[in-house]
């Protein structure tokens, strides 16, 4: 065997399959990677201390800066967190206005993950295929929130816009379109051999380790473990949908592709059922007091983001600012199993490897 | 390109521009000498001119106004920043000085007002209507409280769904140390009754093995793990989930905050490896026999632990 | 083999449909009515109570009050009204706590400037800044 010399390779900040700022200093011998270690930090913008002199309402837009691809789920967060403390009761019709854009988030936040996965494998046609369908959806929220992206929709005890006139039936017409879609990704991608070659076994893991590491989301998921607190533990009013938790047994990158692809068709379903039910009138905006002020005492709630178990630590001092606020943020806790991941792998499967993570940048950094 | 070059380029445009306007102007008289009713138009055209200066003119003020307030809003700043530090302190002492005189004023005031309504005969009237409203309000009052002592002494009647969960876990641990290892154990109810265990700090790694290994417990998913500065003392709030068993539980220590150390529980969890950094680089609390402790989000070069309450944020170039 | 022929069924089934993109900067994007955009504000209807300014959470605005003119009327009227798009997040809570709608968003987004003190407006030119007002302001 030819005997290489180990050299130091540095990917990122800067790289594009890094999805972000993101740095891996990786050493290699020839193509084999011996050691990674990832530098991270760069977009840390100090939310948490940020928040410490905000009041609560202030605060809803500092979390649409977090997991930028799937905004609500942390708008959501937050005000689930004050809720929780309060007692407060929210309106129905809220309640399903809050699962329907939270879905839709998902379905989107999938999808950017889909087509730049591909994207970092090589194949070009399906990121466009991808952000077309992704196009739609962040129309619908820009219509019903006003921002594509930092949608500052919720607020502690209901939503702040009630949705539009004729929102409800474009939703309703979005969701056969995607699943149409959906089946067409299948048919170019799904089957495609090159593919699965390049993501079977790839990147993996047991059930064991997944727990240990603390993975969450898709990421523990694939390794056969149904677990998905929109199930287990029901917050908001999941409790009303019939959906199952995708799963896979492998462990592996195509594992964590089959149950993200899954999760779309089953978000779509729980769209399905909450347009159906919607209610025809009512409130979106509970009995809140003017000024949120939570008793003292303190508050970890935690709800499935697309990324995973996103939660949200309150210490309050009865103020109108939080004492202390803390998110647990699925990539952060995901990212660090990657060095264990890369160790002995070939280089090509570097990217491969990471963007099965699917992890967001200004969450991991916070 | 040399200076005079320079000069000599821009006299000629200059003179070029000059040149241009004159035609401009010369045609537009010869424009108005055609058109008939020319006394009309020659007042709107200066009026247009004005206006466009004038217009400019605003601007420039606004302009140079809106950079004045910036730079006026710099030096208070400034200006605050240095002056309040010292004399905070003082101020607050003076502040609440006059507030307790104000108070003892307004009693006072209160006090004699009432004996001149007593005295007063035309406004006995008054003072009994007034006291008749004190009485309504004072008896709804009362009846707040008394229901709001009822639902409080109701509350703990009703116990927590989760109390025998927590009752669970403190017999294993009782079973297991000799001695009382916990500082306090509730259910926190504004947390979705998640059962608490605060643990003496020299336990905490102990019990953190045996929450995870005990068949009982089997804790294998660390959920979150963060610090609190509660400026008394440093926290860190770990929270566990067992999927076998179906259970959370919320596990505390406490530890002082002058020089905060803890064992590191990321032998145990992996999972609890960039937490435990995160906790380090944002409060300063060292975990001992930590794999790879290092300032994960700010870099070895940063002054200071910023989720501290007493930070201060320090930059050199400031 | 058979995957990839799959695949290439759906590209051109592709290919027939209709086209997506915008033609940007060409044409104005359309943007729905609760678009979040630049500001627009009305120093008329402006009372100075503060309240925009309190709960931005980024406190890019800064404003002034001064003495109603005709003395015979309560209240302060507004002197300098300023908002800082440096760092403003167009977040739209200043929108939503006025009482008066004094302040109110519209459907313009196009921010570029040349120099950053160009970002500082100021009441002038938020007044100015009237067209493609937003018609549903409260929610
Ligand atoms: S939009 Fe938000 S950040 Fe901008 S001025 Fe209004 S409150 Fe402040
Ligand atoms: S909230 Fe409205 S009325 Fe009050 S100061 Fe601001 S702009 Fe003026």
């Amino acid at each position: 065997m030819i005997r290489t010399e180990e050299m130091l390779l540095n990917v990122g900040p800067q790289h594009p399959s890094t999805h972000g700022v993101f740095r891996l200093v990786i050493k290699i011998d020839g193509e084999m990677i011996i050691d990674a270690k990832p530098v991270i930090g760069y977009l840390h913008r100090g939310t948490e201390k940020i928040a410490e002199n905000l009041q609560y309402t202030q605060i809803i837009p500092y979390t649409d800066r977090l997991d930028y691809l799937a905004a609500m789920t942390n708008n959501y967060v937050l005000c689930h967190a004050v809720e929780t403390m309060m007692e407060l009761e929210i309106p129905e019709r809220a309640e399903y206005l809050r699962i329907i854009t939270m879905e839709l988030g998902r379905i989107a936040s999938h999808l950017v993950w889909w087509g730049t996965y591909l994207l970092d494998l090589g194949a070009t046609s399906p990121f466009l295929y991808a952000f077309r369908e992704r196009e739609m959806i962040i129309n619908l929220l820009n219509e019903i929130s006003g921002g594509r992206l930092t949608f500052n929709y919720m607020r502690v005890g209901g939503v702040k816009w009630d949705a539009p006139d004729g929102w409800i039936e474009k939703v309703k017409a979005f969701i056969p379109y995607m699943r149409e879609q959906l089946a067409g990704y299948g048919d170019l991608v799904t089957g495609n051999e090159i593919f699965l070659n390049r993501v079977k076994g790839i990147g993996q893991y047991t059930k064991e380790e997944a727990m240990d590491y603390s993975l969450s989301g898709a990421n523990l998921r694939c390794t056969g473990l149904a677990w998905d607190l929109r199930k287990n533990e029901p917050y908001s009013i999941y409790d009303r949908f019939s959906f199952e938790i995708c799963t896979a047994d492998t462990g592996d990158a195509w594992g964590r592709y089959q149950v993200r692809i899954q999760e779309i068709e089953q978000s779509l379903r729980i769209l399905e059922q909450a347009v159906e039910q919607f209610p025809e009138t009512g409130e979106v905006m509970g009995k809140v007091p003017k000024v949120i002020k939570p008793p003292k005492g303190e508050t970890f709630v935690r709800i499935e983001s697309p990324r995973g178990e996103i939660g949200c630590y309150i210490a309050s001092e009865g103020k109108k600012e939080p004492y202390r606020l803390k998110f647990r943020r699925p990539s952060f806790y995901n990212l660090q199993i990657l060095p264990k991941l890369l160790v002995g792998q070939n280089m090509a499967n570097l990217i491969a490897i990471l963007g099965a993570i699917d992890i967001v940048l200004g969450e991991v950094d916070g | 390109m040399s200076e005079k070059d320079k000069e000599q380029l821009k006299k000629e445009a200059a003179e070029k521009a000059r040149a241009a306007a004159q035609r401009k102007r010369e045609e537009r008289e010869k424009k108005k000498e055609k058109s008939n009713d020319s006394a009309s138009e020659m007042p709107q055209t200066t009026e247009d001119v004005t206006s466009n200066q004038d217009l400019e003119k605003q601007k420039a003020a606004a302009a140079a106004k809106a950079k004045a307030a910036a730079l006026a809003k710099k030096k208070a700043k400034e200006a605050e920043g240095t002056e309040t530090e010292p004399t905070a302190n003082q101020d607050l002492e003076k502040q609440k000085a006059i507030a307790i005189a104000k108070a003892k004023a307004a009693a006072a005031a209160k006090r004699k007002a009432k004996n001149a309504n007593e005295n007063g005969d035309s406004e006995k009237a008054k003072a009994i209507a007034a006291a008749k409203a004190k009485a309504a309000a004072a008896a709804k009052a009362k009846g707040k409280i008394t229901q709001a002592k009822e639902t409080e002494v109701s509350e703990p009647i009703t116990p927590s769904p989760q109390q025998p969960i927590l009752d669970r876990y403190l017999n294993i641990v009782k079973e297991h140390y000799k001695d009382d290892i916990l500082e306090d154990s509730y259910i926190n109810r504004m947390s979705k009754h998640v059962p608490t265990i605060v643990v003496k700090l020299e336990h905490y790694y102990s019990l953190a093995l045996l929450f995870k290994q005990h068949s009982g417990l089997h804790f294998e998913f660390l959920s979150e793990l963060h610090g609190t500065d509660f400026e008394t003392y440093m926290e860190i709030y770990v929270h566990l989930y067992s999927f076998k068993n179906k259970q959370s539980v919320a596990l505390k220590v406490k530890m002082d905050r002058e020089n905060p150390r803890v064992d590191s529980i990321a032998s145990i969890w992996p999972g609890a490896n960039w937490p435990e950094c995160e906790a380090y680089d944002l409060l300063g609390i060292q975990f001992t026999n930590h794999p790879d402790l290092h300032r994960i989000m700010l870099g070895e070069d940063w002054v200071g632990h910023p989720l501290r309450k007493d930070y201060e944020p320090y930059d050199v170039e400031v | 083999m058979f995957g990839l022929a799959k695949g290439l069924k759906y590209t051109l089934k592709n290919m027939t449909r209709k086209k997506l993109t915008y033609d940007y900067p060409n044409e104005p994007l359309p943007l729905p009515d609760r678009f979040r955009g630049i500001q627009k504000f009305y120093p008329e209807k402006c009372i100075v109570c503060n309240q925009c300014a309190n709960i931005c959470p980024t406190d890019c605005i800064t404003l002034t009050g001064k003495k109603h003119p005709d003395s015979s009327k309560r209240g302060k009227i507004i002197d300098t009204y300023d908002i800082n798009f440096e760092i403003c997040i167009l977040c739209d809570l200043c929108t939503e706590v006025c009482p008066t709608e004094a302040i109110i968003m519209t459907n313009q987004f196009e921010l570029a400037e040349y120099s950053r003190d160009e970002l500082f407006k100021d009441l002038v030119w938020l007044d100015e800044n009237d067209t493609q007002l937003r018609r549903e302001n409260k929610a």
